[in-house]
């Protein structure tokens, strides 16, 4: 018999608004706190100490506007954050402060989270949704110059862009864009191009979010319909439907694959988290704690495997954080 | 008073003495001599020192028999000289030594018959006259005395004087001869002395070396002599050994004897036979041999009666230790045993001294440094560790008390060396098994489990009370000492010993066994106290003391462990609620206990359907015991224990809320503990500031069903210790509790009633101050209206008004309403007005949370209101209660809800158990304060009659009853609905035929048959009617009893006939005219007061 899901580890209150977007920044060296970054509907950000479980400091750079998008560049002390204020703000937070250093205007009015790839030291690529409706605008930070501008064509009724992810093969390899759409398919991008490689319809709806496994070249998305679609790309670049997997409920807000690639949690509508196995997408647990939608899933990055985490944001204002390394 | 000061003046005066004593050897002429002696001054005296000395010496060796009184005066004599002058000739010392010493022996040959020893005065006037002898003499000249040459008369001096102290029965005498023999061996304790330098000292080793033998046996024999020679000769003569066997077997001096006898010129050789040479051969030999003696030396004293013998034994051990560690390796097993066990000494003086020089050896780091010893107190720690269990369960206390102090001394002594003890598995085992053993509590004491903590209100005290230990009762000791000691030994381990091994070790021993679980927890406790160096008493600080690191990861493992759930959640009770609950829960759920999770399926420890009050007794300690661990951790960690109150703090306040007195007791101990180590002012400060993380246990507690009563337990004490700041928190987790509610009304309804009915008290304390605040504002509103509505003073115009307007209602009621027309169409549409508006901008303001909270609550217990267990349906009446109370401003949120509790509500004031209408009826009361209007149809509709039908039927009861009605249930009900009826008419503003009915039915309470409460309470009744409509009261009751006639104020008037006139005295009279008597108060009161 299999055994009864867990209960989180600890539930994080007071952001007093329904939480979007989460973050986790566990990677530096011991005598560093272990910190998880949320994004909250009420525009603040913030930045939840792990060991006591308490908020070390709320960043307030949106205007009270949702943030619904925050990472870290590097380490903690540098972070993105996207916000309904159109504006993706980064910020300075070494050594205590809380200054928003640079930010830029997206002029997009949707809530397609931006994408980030580290390319150098100190040099990242972000993809973002542009002011025209199906475009995807490509920059480097921080100069902040345009890469790219990523126009469908004419007549191919995409719709808006929903969800992105930049990756890259390897380091130093030419970065892809995956784009999900408001019509429901997928799209890969060649940034240098400027032109689609491939494009696939996985959903009937608006694709809500999706992930990629560079080393699998397998992806997952996610839509408001009962359906997760897994496809895969192969040597041809060309994007082909692998799986799909039927919910019991509709709607998945977020998808998040696991950065050891084995397993795959998605936050669902229902209230649930649910937990797959990545290879075969084989349903491990539904993690049943929230009372309202979940926004969003995030891993943590911490080094000692028995210390990472997974948190989940919800709309019930609370960030459920579990631990289910020690089971898989 | 010397007279003569010079010495020819002093010859002078001396000469015909001496002279004469030359002549006649008799005592009277020592006499003489002697008080002549007295006159003259030392200086003068020196330079005729040894003409005086002369005859005195003479007449000691007269021949012929010995004359006692002559010798004695003799030797007496040349003392005095001797103590006012100083030797300068070698030869004189030695030549008046060897006579000196003739007089203590047998008297010379010649005498016929055999020769008597000489009397004890001789000899003690001898001994005394040797010691000033030995003193006279200058440093260089008691030198010259310890040649090889001189040996024999040495060897003599020191067996006589051995003989004197050992065989003598005077006392006096034994220790003079003692003394006198110290002073002898050079070791003479008196200031004028100067120390020995290292080639002398070394010398007179070599000399004395030949002595030693017998002086040591000798002495032993002193020492363990007959008990009754007194302590003085045990101490002298104590003392007197470790000062010969420390210069004699001193470690330096033998370093430095050379490999082979030294040759000594030819004419000495007789005399090099009879020297010793100190070679190791030698050294060993004696050692050994010493060993002996001092072992029984050191048996013998240190159960000595008297504390002198012990400290002089102390000092004995502190030398030999201090001089002789090398040589005498052997000895010390015992030696330090002895010394060891002093510490304990009854006499605080040997106590002391026995610290000094345990706290000097100590630092010294003679054990350190040497690594015999250690091995010597590591073997002695292996075997006594090994006979502790045996020694501890036959002893009895004191003797347990001596054997702890041994360890303990040992561990002390040990310091940081008791690692290397520990890394030996087999000692480290054999410890712990003796102190599990030792400390096995009793948990035959059925109290302790019977012991109940009742009722919540005062659960945590607001100030911080020191969290102090629980007194334990242990199976083997009962004695306090005996556990100080133990709980030293522990610290002591802890402070020097390796902690990782030493929690590991004990962890292993917890887990390992549930008969060891609660000692290895207090012995966890203790070491951790101990590696922080708190309350531990040591002989030397540590060389490296734990960074808090370590400490805190020892901490939380130790706290991870006790906190698991199956050492946390243990069976403490057969309290039929909660263990009910549990067990039925575990049930109902049928959950497999997860291993190994992060959280929380409950691993209840498998209900045991027969817990005996023993395990139960055992449980409760053992929680005890881990609270006041985690009360000891908090302490030693101080501010840093603020991180781990993230998993301490909610299992503790689990407890704290725990039904057993003895649990709960010692929970808020540890949350005192808490706070002081962190740095919390009080235990609300404590609960307050940590609420999310309490809140965070609660709301993950309530998803476990078996753990909902804990949960709610927790959420419980934490809602009456924080303040409406916490309100966001509060209602989050309300909410959980809510819908957890709603997922299980059956089972754990009246669990989570109690946790609604405090949050909703909580909520009344935190917003309830406008309640009250309007109440007041309500009833000095309705003081003034009613008594500006009161009738004025009987006047002509008064009068006059009243029947105006009488007229003109009486027209109004018959359709004339022709002049009154416009008034009243004024008046409408103004009260008209106010009231939707009202409605409107209530109805738009968002309800505050804490109102929208009592709703959200208010509208479970109207589903609860009818449910079957009789207790919940109390229990919800309460909360309702309490909930009308916090909605009371919101009156349009109020009034629907109301509306919607009525039937239910109506259900048990009519229809229930009497114990439920009485609270219903209280319900009722404060639900009328608000919704006067509202509910004044429905009560005298549905309610009122039932109320006044049941006070009529059962009037005739109480009217019968005796005493014991008092404490019925019919009385209570009785007694309630009669004090809540008035206010209720009152606040409902009823109309007259209701107030009839509540007054006809009150009548008969008036009787003076009835209880003398009720009676009282239906008085109360009819105040309030009096409130509401006083001339309709004062007519019932002047129908019923009427004191005095009424004139008419005028003869037009018709006389007035009331019912009550002229009637007998009966039942009603009494109460009625008291009634009456007090309406006439409020009247002329109201008139005096202008409006």
């Amino acid at each position: 018999m299999a055994l009864p899901p867990p209960d989180p580890q600890f539930v994080l209150r007071g952001t007093s608004a329904a939480v979007h977007t989460l973050h986790f920044s566990c990677g530096g060296q011991e005598p560093d706190v272990p910190i998880l970054f949320s994004g909250s509907e009420n525009g603040f950000i913030h930045v939840w100490n792990l060991k006591t479980h308490r908020v070390d400091t709320a960043l307030d750079g949106h205007g009270r506007k949702s943030v619904y998008c925050v990472e870290t560049m590097g380490d903690k002390t540098r972070l993105l954050s996207q916000g309904r204020d159109q504006r993706i703000c980064l910020w300075d937070l070494a050594e205590g402060r809380t200054a928003v250093t640079d930010s830029v205007f997206t002029e997009n009015v949707g809530f397609c989270r931006c994408s980030l790839l580290t390319v150098a030291q100190g040099r990242w690529l972000m993809a973002m949704a542009a002011k025209a409706l199906e475009e995807v605008q490509v920059l480097e930070l921080p100069s902040k110059t345009s890469v790219c501008t990523l126009k469908p064509e004419a007549g191919a009724k995409l719709g808006m862009p929903m969800c992105l992810k930049l990756w890259q093969l390897s380091s130093g390899s030419q970065p892809l864009l995956l784009a999900g759409y408001e019509d429901g398919s997928v799209v890969l991008w060649n940034l240098s191009m400027g032109k689609p490689l491939s494009q696939l319809a996985c959903h009937q709806e608006p694709v809500m979010s999706l992930d990629f496994d560079s080393e699998k070249t397998k992806g997952i998305s996610g839509s408001s319909e009962k359906v997760l679609s897994i496809w895969s790309l192969n040597e041809q670049q060309n994007l082909q439907v692998y799986k799909t997997h039927n919910l019991v409920n509709a709607g998945i807000s977020d998808i998040t694959i696991r950065p050891d690639k084995k397993i795959v949690a998605t936050a669902g509508w229902d209230h649930r988290i649910r937990i797959f196995g990545w290879k075969k997408l084989k349903p491990l647990a539904v993690l049943d704690y929230h009372t309202a939608t979940v926004h969003c899933v995030s891993f943590s990055n911490h080094k000692n495997p028995r210390e990472r985490l997974l948190a989940a944001g919800s709309k019930d204002h609370r960030i459920s954080i579990w631990s289910i390394y020690t089971q898989t | 008073m010397a007279v003569f000061d010079t010495p020819r003046e002093a010859f002078g005066a001396l000469r015909p003495a001496c002279v004469r004593l030359t002549r006649a050897q008799t005592a009277e002429n020592v006499w003489r001599l002697a008080a002549r002696l007295a006159a003259v001054s030392g200086p003068a005296l020196q330079e005729l020192q040894e003409y005086v000395l002369f005859p005195l010496r003479f007449a000691l060796r007269a021949p012929g028999p010995r004359r006692e009184r002559l010798v004695q005066s003799a030797v007496r004599c040349i003392a005095s000289v001797l103590a006012a002058t100083a030797v300068r000739r070698p030869e004189l010392l030695r030549e008046l030594l060897s006579e000196l010493c003739a007089c203590l022996g047998p008297g010379p040959g010649p005498g016929p018959g055999a020769p008597a020893p000489p009397a004890e005065d001789v000899k003690l006037a001898v001994t005394e006259a040797l010691h000033t002898l030995l003193h006279s003499a200058s440093g260089d000249v008691v030198l010259s005395l310890y040649q090889p040459s001189t040996l024999p008369l040495l060897g003599f001096a020191v067996s006589l004087l051995l003989g004197l102290a050992e065989q003598e029965r005077a006392k006096q005498l034994k220790v003079s001869a003692l003394k006198c023999l110290q002073v002898l061996v050079l070791q003479c304790d008196c200031p004028e002395h100067q120390p020995l330098g290292d080639d002398e000292a070394q010398q007179c080793g070599d000399l004395f070396a030949s002595f030693l033998p017998g002086i040591s046996i000798s002495l032993s024999r002193v020492v363990t002599g007959d008990i009754k020679q007194g302590h003085k000769p045990t101490v002298s003569a104590i003392r007197l050994f470790y000062l010969v066997v420390g210069l004699v077997m001193a470690d330096a001096q033998l370093a430095r004897v050379p490999k082979s006898k030294e040759k000594l010129p030819e004419k000495q050789s007789r005399i090099s036979e009879l020297m010793v040479h100190r070679g190791p051969d030698w050294s060993k030999s004696t050692a050994e041999k010493l060993s002996l003696l001092l072992h029984k030396m050191v048996e013998f004293s240190s159960v000595h009666p008297h504390w002198k013998v012990r400290l002089e034994l102390v000092e004995l051990v502190h030398h030999l230790l201090r001089n002789c560690s090398h040589s005498l390796g052997d000895s010390f097993t015992h030696l330090l045993k002895a010394l060891v066990g002093l510490v304990n000494d009854e006499s605080s003086e040997v106590q002391s001294r026995c610290n000094e020089v345990l706290r000097g050896i100590a630092e010294q780091r003679i054990i350190a440094q040497s690594r015999a010893l250690a091995d010597v107190l590591s073997e002695n720690l292996h075997s006594l560790a090994t006979a502790l269990p045996r020694l501890m369960s036959s002893q009895d206390d004191t003797g347990k008390v001596s054997t702890l102090s041994l360890l303990l001394g040992y561990l002390k002594l040990l310091g940081p060396k008791i690692n290397v003890v520990l890394n030996s598995a087999s000692h480290l085992h054999r410890l712990s098994k003796a102190l599990m053993q030792v400390l096995e509590l009793d948990v035959t004491d059925v109290k302790i489990v019977e012991d109940r903590r009742w009722g919540c209100e005062g659960a945590l005290q607001p100030g911080v009370q020191k969290g102090r230990c629980q007194k334990k009762y242990f199976r083997f000791f009962t004695e306090e000492k005996v556990f100080q000691l133990l709980q030293q030994v522990c610290r002591v381990l802890g402070y020097y010993g390796n902690l990782y091994l030493l929690v590991d070790h004990f962890m292993g021993l917890y887990s390992e066994s549930a008969t060891y679980r609660k000692q290895a927890a207090m012995v966890l406790n203790e070491l951790i106290a101990g590696a922080a160096g708190v309350g531990v008493d040591v002989l030397q600080e540590r060389e490296v003391s734990p960074n808090v690191d370590d400490l805190k990861g020892s901490v939380t493992s130790i706290l991870d462990e006790y906190t698991d759930q199956a050492n946390w959640y243990l069976i403490t009770s057969i309290d039929t609620e909660e263990v009910s609950h549990e067990q039925r829960a575990v049930h109902h759920t049928g959950l497999p206990a997860r291993a190994g999770g992060v959280c929380s399926t409950v691993l209840l420890p498998s209900p045991e359907p027969h817990a005996t009050t023993r395990t139960m007794n055992s449980n409760i300690w053992q929680m005890c015991i881990q609270l006041e661990g985690v009360g000891c951790f908090a302490a030693v960690l101080g501010k840093e224990f603020r991180l781990l109150l993230l998993t301490a703090l909610y299992p503790v306040l689990e407890k704290a809320g725990d039904k057993t007195l003895l649990v709960s007791e010692t929970a808020l101990g540890t949350l005192a503990d808490m706070c002081e180590a962190c740095g919390y002012g009080s235990v609300q400060l404590l609960i307050n500031d940590n609420s999310d993380y309490l809140v965070n246990g609660i709301s993950l507690g309530l998803r476990q069903l078996a753990q909902q009563p804990r949960a709610s337990r927790v959420l419980d004490t934490m809602l009456r210790h924080s303040d409406a700041s916490l309100l966001p928190l509060v209602e989050d987790v309300i909410q959980d509790v809510l819908s957890t509610l709603d997922q299980c009304y059956n089972s754990q309804a009246s669990t989570f009633l109690r946790v609604l009915h405090s949050v909703m008290a909580a909520l009344v304390q935190w917003f309830g101050s406008s309640y009250s605040e309007e109440q007041q504002q309500q009833s000095t509103e309705y003081q003034s209206r009613t008594s500006s509505q009161g009738p004025r003073a009987v006047t002509a115009q008064g009068m006059e008004r009243f029947f105006l307007d009488y007229v003109r209602q009486k027209q109004m009621a018959e359709g004339d309403v022709s002049d009154t027309g416009d008034e009243e169409a004024d008046e409408v549409p103004h009260l008209g007005k106010p009231e939707p508006n009202n409605c409107d901008t209530e109805g738009e303001a968002p309800l505050p949370s804490h109102a929208q909270l009592a709703k959200d609550v208010l509208e479970r217990c109207i589903h609860l209101l009818s449910d079957r267990s009789l207790r919940v349906r109390l229990k919800v009446l309460d909360v309702l209660e309490l909930c009308v109370m916090v909605l009371h401003p919101h009156g349009n949120h109020l009034l629907p809800m109301a509306h919607r509790a009525w039937p239910a509500l109506v259900t048990r004031l009519i229809g229930d158990d009497p114990l439920a209408v009485l609270r219903a009826f209280k319900v009722l009361c404060t639900l009328a304060q608000k919704c006067g209007d509202f509910l004044r149809q429905r009560f005298s509709r549905d309610v009122l009659p039932k109320l006044t039908s049941s006070l009529l039927s059962q009037a005739p009861a109480s009217a019968r009853a005796g005493p014991v009605y008092n404490h019925t249930l019919a009385f209570k009900l009785q007694l309630a609905v009669l004090q809540g009826l008035g206010s209720l008419c009152e606040k409902l503003d009823m109309g007259e035929s209701d107030l009839n009915k509540v007054a006809d039915a009150c009548l008969i309470y008036l009787s003076a048959k009835q209880p003398r409460k009720l009676q009282e309470a239906a008085q109360s009744v009819f105040l309030h009617l009096m409130a509401v409509d006083p001339d309709r009261t004062w007519l019932l009751l002047t129908e019923t009893c009427c004191p005095h006639g009424y004139e008419p104020p005028h003869v037009s008037l018709r006389p007035v006939k009331l019912g009550g006139m002229g009637r007998q005295r009966h039942e009603l009279t009494d109460n009625v005219l008291l009634l009456l008597e007090r309406l006439r108060q409020r009247e002329s009161a109201a008139q005096e007061s202008p409006p």
